[in-house]
């Protein structure tokens, strides 16, 4: 199970990554499939397809499936990130993107196929290695698909 | 072989190629032609434009997309900047959430005075691979891609600009330099597609 405090008082957020952070958290859940969701909350495709990842963690977490969010929202955006993490009440950790650096930077680290556009998903198999990228909004049928696909 | 097999080998080597086709052109490849409508009834057409320009600049914009809009400014006076220069800066929309209406109001109330176009059913956007707004393709005289990406690292501090790659890109080919940084990336808001 990963470390997480749920009902945190302080911080929804789970802690600040840059890309080896976040492979790092990846790494961790060897034996899970990971679905990692790049969002922020100006996106309005990233709000409106947040709610099915809180679905799908919910559905499928005793199968194996480990969400995880990371918003690329900016520091001074942090009160709409609480605020919008207090609306959704994942079952899933979501890490905030480390200012500094040049973001595509970040973006290639993550997968050098991805534009920088969100929203955008990167599911890893059980063993930790990427099986799969979706660029964009994607359905719960979509997600589920993919994520049944790696969970055997 | 016997003929399903071959019917289905046939198939499986005519999506391979289709999906080939829709990965984004290469830098110093040939930039996709196209034609498309602008809000004021022109024909536009990439190959066209191109050799009677310096350079052209394509940008996928967007009227909704806080990331689109932190350029509105910037896309505003490099376009007015660069005319002088013999550069056209292009706006299109590919967004189905974005009507035409939308689209003028919004270059009216930001004093766009480059041409905007819808791009009805994303065809454009796909022919690019263009994923998100703001995302600039440069093409030069002969037609050819010779930057994609973004217009600098900062949207937030456009007084603070580290790096201003659209701009560098443009100066060397003006100057007739090779481009150094030809492939840039940002976030940015996905394109809406049918």
């Amino acid at each position: 199970m990963l470390e997480y405090a749920a009902g945190a008082q302080s911080s929804r957020l789970a802690g600040e990554v840059d890309a080896k952070g976040l492979h790092d958290v990846v790494a961790r859940q060897k034996g899970r499939v990971v679905l990692v969701n790049f969002w922020a909350t100006w996106c309005i495709p990233c709000r409106e397809e947040f709610p099915v990842l809180v679905k799908l963690q919910k559905q499928l977490a005793a199968r194996g499936l480990q969400v995880v969010g990371v918003s690329t929202d900016f520091a001074r955006e942090m009160k709409d990130v609480e605020r919008f993490l207090g609306e959704q009440n994942p079952d899933f950790p979501n890490y905030h993107k480390k200012a500094g650096g040049d973001d595509q930077d970040f973006i290639n680290a993550i997968d050098p196929s991805w534009g920088g556009e969100l929203p955008f998903s990167v599911l890893y198999d059980r063993a930790g290695k990427k099986v799969k990228t979706l660029s964009g909004k994607h359905s719960y049928a979509d997600y589920e698909r993919e994520i049944t696909s790696a969970l055997k | 072989m016997r003929v399903s097999r071959r019917i289905a080998l046939a198939a499986g080597l005519l999506a391979i190629s289709l999906a080939a086709q829709a990965a984004a052109p290469a830098i110093g490849s040939a930039a996709p032609d196209f034609s498309l409508t602008t809000l004021d009834g022109k024909t536009f057409s990439l190959a066209q434009a191109a050799k009677s320009h310096k350079a052209v600049v394509v940008m996928f914009i967007a009227t909704k997309c806080p990331y689109s809009n932190a350029y509105n400014d910037r896309m505003r006076d490099m376009a007015a900047a660069y005319e002088k220069q013999g550069v056209l800066f292009v706006g299109i929309n590919s967004n189905k959430t974005e009507p035409a209406e939308e689209v003028a109001s919004h270059a009216k109330q930001h004093g766009f005075a480059f041409p905007l176009m819808k791009d009805p059913e994303n065809k454009v956007a796909d022919l690019y691979d263009a994923r998100h707004t703001p995302e600039i393709y440069v093409v030069d005289p002969q037609g050819k891609l010779v930057y994609h990406g973004r217009i600098d690292e900062n949207y937030e501090d456009p007084a603070h600009v580290a790096s201003p790659d659209l701009k560098d890109a443009l100066n060397q080919l003006l100057a007739g330099k090779a481009i150094a940084k030809a492939e840039t990336k940002a976030f940015g808001c996905s394109i809406k597609r049918v």
